[in-house]
């Protein structure tokens, strides 16, 4: 296999940006975990990391991830093979269902978080 | 008015003579629209260069024998039609990520093991006697696998799929699609026999999901499904209580 495989169509190369976008999520994680740590020496020496730099490598990082997310939960429709009554469950259906609890999730994340920030 | 023309490029690669493919040009005359790749080899065969091989069969997308590379893409060269490349030339090279016998030719054998390796044929524990009968299923049962015993083995998917040409251990798309077509049978009793195959590392574990499987498969069947129902299927069993009954 040539080096520049993934060069080759359209479907290769959203394949190995979606495989990619899993390494700049891991930096953020990694820099969430420091910044906990940081947080754990209590309120009065906290102070979040703000840098224009950070900013940016946060909102390409929160791109990534949603192109990540987005990609798996469309793929749950072809992945999860449900039948409720003997039928089978249409695979749009579970692909919608997905995204519903996707945004279920996250607003009850940011309900705490914004809840113990207060 | 000239006649119509198109030009094929046809890998050529004697193992006695040559020490890499190279790619030959024949122009060949296109004087009908239904004509599609394959017609264009064979007349290149019997008028042009009778020494230039390749396989085919049945001329209407059954056997799965005249996969090739068109223009990059797999494709079975019966299927193939010149019109859509015309007047453009049409590159036709052996199928990527298996080693080449001669011109078009590639040697299958990797896939005809792994194929094997999977067991893809009805396994009873216990054989039903003729007389019993048949074995009957319901639309229901059928349609559970029927999408996956549409593959006609022509390793159109082997060709697409990056995974197979970085590691050529893993499985496969076909055969684990043909794995799941047995596994989903309703007569079937072989399941534990083929998860050693199939759960292995080198089986649907080694599969990331680029697709191009199902989308290069010509008979619709979609490889890339069957892989990722397989490795949630294994991890409920692997997970779940009752995960290894006998069934």
């Amino acid at each position: 296999m040539p080096a520049a495989w993934w060069t080759r169509n359209r479907h290769y190369f959203l394949y190995v940006v979606r495989e990619f976008t899993a390494l700049p999520i891991a930096l953020w994680m990694l820099w969430f975990l420091v910044e906990i740590k940081r947080a754990g020496d209590g309120p009065a020496s906290y102070r979040p990391h703000g840098s224009t730099g950070f900013v940016i490598f946060s909102v390409v990082c929160l791109f990534f991830a949603l192109y990540h997310s987005v990609t798996f939960l469309s793929l749950a429709g072809v992945i999860i093979h449900l039948k409720v009554l003997d039928r089978p469950v249409p695979s749009r259906l579970i692909v919608l269902t997905m995204f519903g609890l996707w945004a279920l999730a996250s607003v009850v994340i940011a309900a705490v978080l914004i809840g113990f920030a207060r | 008015m000239a006649e119509k023309r198109i030009t094929i490029k046809a890998t050529r690669f004697d193992p006695d003579k040559d020490s890499a493919p190279r790619l030959q040009s024949y122009d060949v005359p296109f004087t009908d629209e239904s004509m599609v790749v394959l017609d264009g080899l064979n007349y290149i065969k019997a008028h042009m260069d009778g020494s230039l091989s390749y396989r085919w069969s049945c001329r209407m997308g059954i056997c799965g024998s005249c996969g090739m590379m068109v223009n990059g893409t797999p494709k079975l060269t019966c299927n193939a039609f010149l019109r859509d490349y015309w007047p453009r030339p049409v590159t036709v090279e052996p199928l990527n990520n298996f080693p080449i016998i001669r011109d078009l030719v590639i040697d299958m054998d990797d896939f005809m093991h792994k194929l094997k390796s999977v067991k893809p044929w009805i396994i009873r524990k216990q054989e039903i006697p003729l007389g019993a009968g048949e074995h009957k299923q319901t639309n229901a049962q059928i349609d559970e696998f029927r999408q996956f015993s549409e593959c006609i083995n022509c390793m159109l998917c082997y060709a697409a799929c990056p995974v197979y040409g970085l590691n050529n251990e893993f499985l496969g798309p076909a055969a684990i699609a043909l794995a799941r077509r047995y596994n989903l049978d309703s007569r079937d009793q072989g399941l534990k026999q083929r998860l050693p195959v199939i759960g292995d590392s080198e089986g649907v574990w080694e599969c990331s999901f680029v697709g191009e499987c199902s989308v290069v498969c010509p008979k619709g069947v979609d490889p890339a499904k069957a892989i990722q129902q397989s490795k949630l299927d294994t991890t409920l069993r692997f997970v779940l209580p009752y995960g290894n009954r006998e069934d």
